[in-house]
C-alpha cells in the first residue's frame, strides 16, 4: 500500500513545482554556495581584487602560522569563545530559572532582560564605549564605592580591552540564551518537579536531576547558535575597539576584514576565513555526533 | 486532510511566484539603474564627516548644477579602512576625497585613478596651481591623478588666555619646550593632549615632527619609502625624544579621539595640543579666537625648518563610468570660488590652493599660518600621506605600544621594521 501509494504521489508533482523549487536553489547556489567554494579557491593565492589572481600554494596557511597577530586572534578567540559561551550561558540559565515561576511583575523583568537583544550589536557597541570612557559611568561607579584602585582606562588598556567588550556582547546575549531556556522550561514536565519535590529533593537536586535532563533538545540550540554567535562576532567589536589598541582585541573575524577589506589581501583574508569556517564546523559536528550517540545509547 | 494539502500547495505556490515576482522586478530595477545612472548622476564619496566641512560641501556642491551629484558622506575612519574596496568595486563612486602625496600614489600605481592630466594643462582648472602642488599630485608614471583644493598646517595650539592665567610663554628650543611642560604640569594641569583611542594616527603627530626636527625632512621622506630601517640609530634617538614627552602626555588621550582630546584644551584641562589647523572647527565658538600656535620646538638648529602641510582635495576612479562629467565636477570643486566657500562654510583654517583666492580676508591666525609654512625649508605631508594608509596602521601599532610600555621600545621598533618590510615587499 505504502509503496502504491507513494509513488502515485509522486506522479502528482507538477513540473511547476520542480521549477519553483530550481529558482531557489539556483539562487542559494549561486549567492550562498559558489562564493563560500571561491574563498577556498582564494584561499591558495594572492589577490588584491584586480586582475588575475596569481596561485601560491599553502603559503597563505604557511604565512599564517608565522604571523603573531593572527596567532594572538585566535588565542583571543578562544577567550571569547569559551566567556563569550560561558558567561551568557551560565547567566542566561539562571535568569531562567529565576524568571520561569509566573508571579507578579515578571514579565517587566523578562521583556528588561531582552530588551538589549532589540539593539544592533554596533549600538550596543556605541553605548558601551561611552561608559568606558575614562570619565564614564564605570569609572564613576567605581569611585563613588571606593575602588579607585580599579578604574582604568577600560578599552585603551590591551589587558582590559577584550574582557570589557566581552562584558557588553553578554550583557546582550543574555537576554537571547534566556528566552531559550524559557521555552525549554516551559517544555518541561512539571509534574516530574513537584513528585521529586514530594520525594524530599531539594531545589539544586531538582533542578540538576529533573529539570537539567529535559532541557537537552534546548541545550543543543543553545550550543549550536552560541559557537556560531561568538565566531562570527566581529560588529561589537569593531565598533568599541577596531580590535585595538594594538591588536590585544583583535579577534579571527576582524582580522579577517581588516587584510580583506582595508589591506586588500583577499587571499590571505579567505585562509583566516576558510579557518574560522574549518572552526565552526568542528565544534559543531563534534557537538552533534556526541548528542546523537547519547540520544541514541 | 486533502484539503490542507491543497492548500499548502498553493501556498507554496504563491510564494513562489512571489519570490520569483520579486527577482525579476530586482533584476529589471538593477538593471534600468545601470543603464541610465551612468550619465545622469555623479556619486561623491565623501569622508569629511565632521559637521563644519560636511555642511560646507554639502552646499559647494549644491551649487553645481551641470550633473545631478549625490554626496555620500562616510565617517573618516571607516572611509580610510573602505577606500580601497570603494575604488576596487565594479561600479566605485565617481569622485572622492582623499590627500595628495604618496597615498594616491600608491593608489595610482594600483590602477585605481583617473588620469586627469588634461585639468594641469592649457586652460585646466588646475593650470595656474604650484609647481610644488603638481608634483604631490603626480603618479609614478608622471600623470596627475589628484585634484588639490586647500591645505594647511601643523602646530603646537594652545589657548591665550590659559597662557596668560599660568605665566608662560611658548617655547622654541626643546629645552625650553621641556620646562614648559614642567610649569605647566606644576599647575595640575596636563601640558599636553593627545587622542590616540579610535584616532591612533595622531600619534605619528610628533614622530613625524621630532623625526623632522632630529633627523631632517630628506631622511624623513627616505625613511617612509623604505630606504632606512625603522629599527636603526636615527628613529632610536627620535623616540628617546618621544620618551622625554610621556609624563606630560594626558594618559585619557589613549581612550579619546582627536576630536575628544580637544575638549579638555579648550576647558584649560590641557595645556598644548601638537595638531593641524583643522581644530580650530572643533573648538567652541567663543573659544576660537583665544587658539593660537607656535611652532614645533627646534631640537637641532643644523637641521633645516620643515613643517608638515597635508594637502587635501579630490581623484576620480579610474572606473567611472562617466569620465566627462567626473573630470568636469573636479574642475568644479577646484575653481576658486568653490575653494574659497568651501573654506568659509568649513570652519576650518584651510588655506586655498588656488592662487586666484584672496587671502587678505582670512583671520590672524590663518595669516600666522601662511607665514609659519612660507618660513620652512622644506614641507612634508604626514605620515599616510607620505607613505600609505596600510604602512600607517604599522606606525598606529607601534607607537600606541610605545605609548603603553617605552621601556620596550628597542623590540617594538624591531616589530615595527619587520610589519614595515612586510607592507613595503607586498
Amino acid at each position: 500500500m505504502t509503496v502504491a501509494a507513494a509513488s502515485r504521489r509522486r506522479r502528482h508533482i507538477s513540473p511547476v513545482v520542480w521549477l519553483f523549487l530550481l529558482v531557489p536553489a539556483a539562487v542559494e547556489v549561486g549567492l550562498v554556495f559558489w562564493p563560500a567554494v571561491n574563498s577556498f579557491y582564494l584561499s591558495l593565492t594572492k589577490w588584491n581584487g584586480l586582475g588575475a589572481p596569481e596561485n601560491v600554494g599553502l603559503r597563505n596557511y604557511r604565512d599564517m602560522f608565522s604571523d603573531g597577530v593572527f596567532r594572538e586572534a585566535l588565542g583571543n578567540n578562544v577567550i571569547w569563545a569559551v566567556g563569550f559561551g560561558g558567561l551568557s550561558v551560565a547567566g542566561g540559565l539562571a535568569l531562567a530559572v529565576a524568571l520561569n515561576k509566573p508571579r507578579r511583575g515578571v514579565g517587566v523583568y523578562r521583556s528588561a532582560i531582552y530588551l538589549p537583544m532589540v539593539f544592533s550589536l554596533a549600538v550596543t557597541g556605541l553605548f558601551w564605549r561611552v561608559q568606558y570612557q575614562p570619565d564614564g559611568t564605570v569609572n564613576t561607579l567605581l569611585g563613588a564605592v571606593g575602588l579607585e584602585s580599579l578604574e582604568r582606562q577600560w578599552l585603551a588598556d590591551p589587558k582590559t580591552a577584550l574582557y570589557a567588550v566581552l562584558v557588553a556582547a553578554v550583557w546582550r546575549q543574555v537576554g537571547y540564551v534566556m528566552v531559550l531556556y524559557l521555552a525549554g522550561l516551559k517544555g518541561t514536565d512539571p509534574s516530574l518537579d513537584d513528585a521529586s519535590a514530594v520525594d524530599g529533593a531539594g531545589p539544586w537536586q531538582r533542578f540538576w536531576y529533573v529539570t537539567w535532563p529535559q532541557l537537552r533538545g534546548v541545550n543543543t540550540v543553545v550550543f549550536a547558535v552560541t559557537v556560531i554567535d561568538s565566531l562570527r562576532t566581529f560588529d561589537i567589536v569593531w565598533a568599541m575597539t577596531q580590535g585595538g589598541p594594538y591588536h590585544s582585541s583583535e579577534l579571527l573575524s576582524t582580522y579577517m576584514f581588516q587584510q580583506g577589506f582595508t589591506f586588500l589581501n583577499l587571499g590571505y583574508a579567505s585562509a583566516i576565513a576558510v579557518v574560522i569556517f574549518a572552526l565552526a564546523l568542528l565544534f559543531i559536528i563534534t557537538y552533534l555526533v556526541r548528542t546523537l550517540k547519547e540520544e541514541v545509547s | 486532510m486533502v484539503h490542507s494539502e491543497l492548500s499548502r500547495r498553493g501556498l507554496l505556490a504563491g510564494i513562489g511566484g512571489l519570490g520569483a515576482a520579486a527577482l525579476l522586478g530586482g533584476c529589471a530595477t538593477s538593471s534600468s539603474d545601470s543603464g541610465s545612472g551612468s550619465s545622469a548622476t555623479l556619486t561623491l564619496q565623501s569622508s569629511l564627516s565632521d559637521p563644519s566641512p560636511k555642511a560646507a560641501l554639502t552646499k559647494v556642491v549644491e551649487g553645481y548644477t551641470k550633473t545631478k551629484v549625490t554626496l555620500n558622506t562616510i565617517a573618516i575612519e571607516s572611509f580610510r579602512a573602505q577606500l580601497p574596496t570603494y575604488l576596487n568595486s565594479a561600479t566605485p563612486p565617481d569622485v572622492l576625497t582623499w590627500y595628495a602625496g604618496s597615498v594616491a600614489r600608491d593608489y595610482a600605481s594600483k590602477g585605481f585613478l583617473l588620469d586627469v592630466s588634461d585639468l594641469w594643462t592649457g586652460s585646466g582648472a588646475c593650470a595656474g596651481f604650484s609647481p610644488a602642488l603638481k608634483e604631490l599630485s603626480t603618479g609614478a608614471d608622471g600623470k596627475q591623478i589628484f585634484v588639490p583644493t586647500n591645505y594647511y598646517w601643523w602646530g603646537m595650539f594652545y589657548r591665550k588666555s590659559a597662557f596668560q592665567e599660568w605665566g608662560v610663554r611658548p617655547a622654541t628650543t626643546w629645552d625650553e619646550f621641556i620646562a614648559l611642560c614642567k610649569a605647566i604640569k606644576a599647575k595640575g594641569v596636563a601640558p599636553l593632549t593627545m587622542g590616540t583611542g579610535s584616532t591612533p594616527w595622531v600619534a605619528s603627530g610628533w614622530f613625524d615632527y621630532l623625526d623632522l626636527r632630529v633627523n631632517g625632512a630628506q631622511f624623513h621622506r627616505d625613511l617612509l619609502a623604505g630606504k632606512h630601517s625603522f629599527d636603526g640609530p636615527e628613529v632610536k634617538a627620535v623616540m628617546e625624544h618621544y620618551r622625554e614627552l610621556l609624563p606630560y602626555i594626558d594618559p585619557k588621550g589613549r581612550s579619546y579621539s582627536w576630536q575628544d582630546a580637544v575638549t579638555p584644551l579648550a576647558s584649560k584641562k590641557a595645556g598644548m595640543y601638537l595638531i593641524g589647523a583643522f581644530i580650530t572647527q572643533s573648538v567652541p565658538k567663543d573659544v576660537v579666537d583665544d587658539i593660537d600656535f607656535f611652532r614645533v620646538p627646534i631640537i637641532d638648529p643644523s637641521v633645516p625648518v620643515a613643517e608638515e602641510a597635508p594637502t587635501d582635495g579630490y581623484f576620480a576612479s579610474a572606473r567611472s563610468k562617466n569620465v566627462a562629467g567626473a573630470k568636469e565636477l573636479l574642475s568644479y570643486l577646484a575653481s576658486a570660488p568653490a575653494q574659497e566657500e568651501f573654506i568659509k562654510l568649513s570652519a576650518s583654517s584651510n588655506l586655498p590652493t588656488s592662487p586666484r583666492v584672496s587671502t587678505a580676508g582670512f583671520s590672524p591666525l590663518v595669516q600666522k599660518g601662511i607665514k609659519l609654512l612660507n618660513e620652512s625649508a622644506a614641507i612634508t605631508q604626514f605620515f599616510n600621506r607620505d607613505s600609505s594608509d596600510e604602512l600607517q596602521s604599522t606606525a598606529d601599532t607601534a607607537l600606541t605600544k610605545f605609548l603603553d610600555s617605552p621601556a620596550d621600545v628597542d623590540s617594538i621598533l624591531a616589530g615595527w621594521q619587520s610589519a614595515a618590510q612586510k607592507v613595503l615587499n607586498s
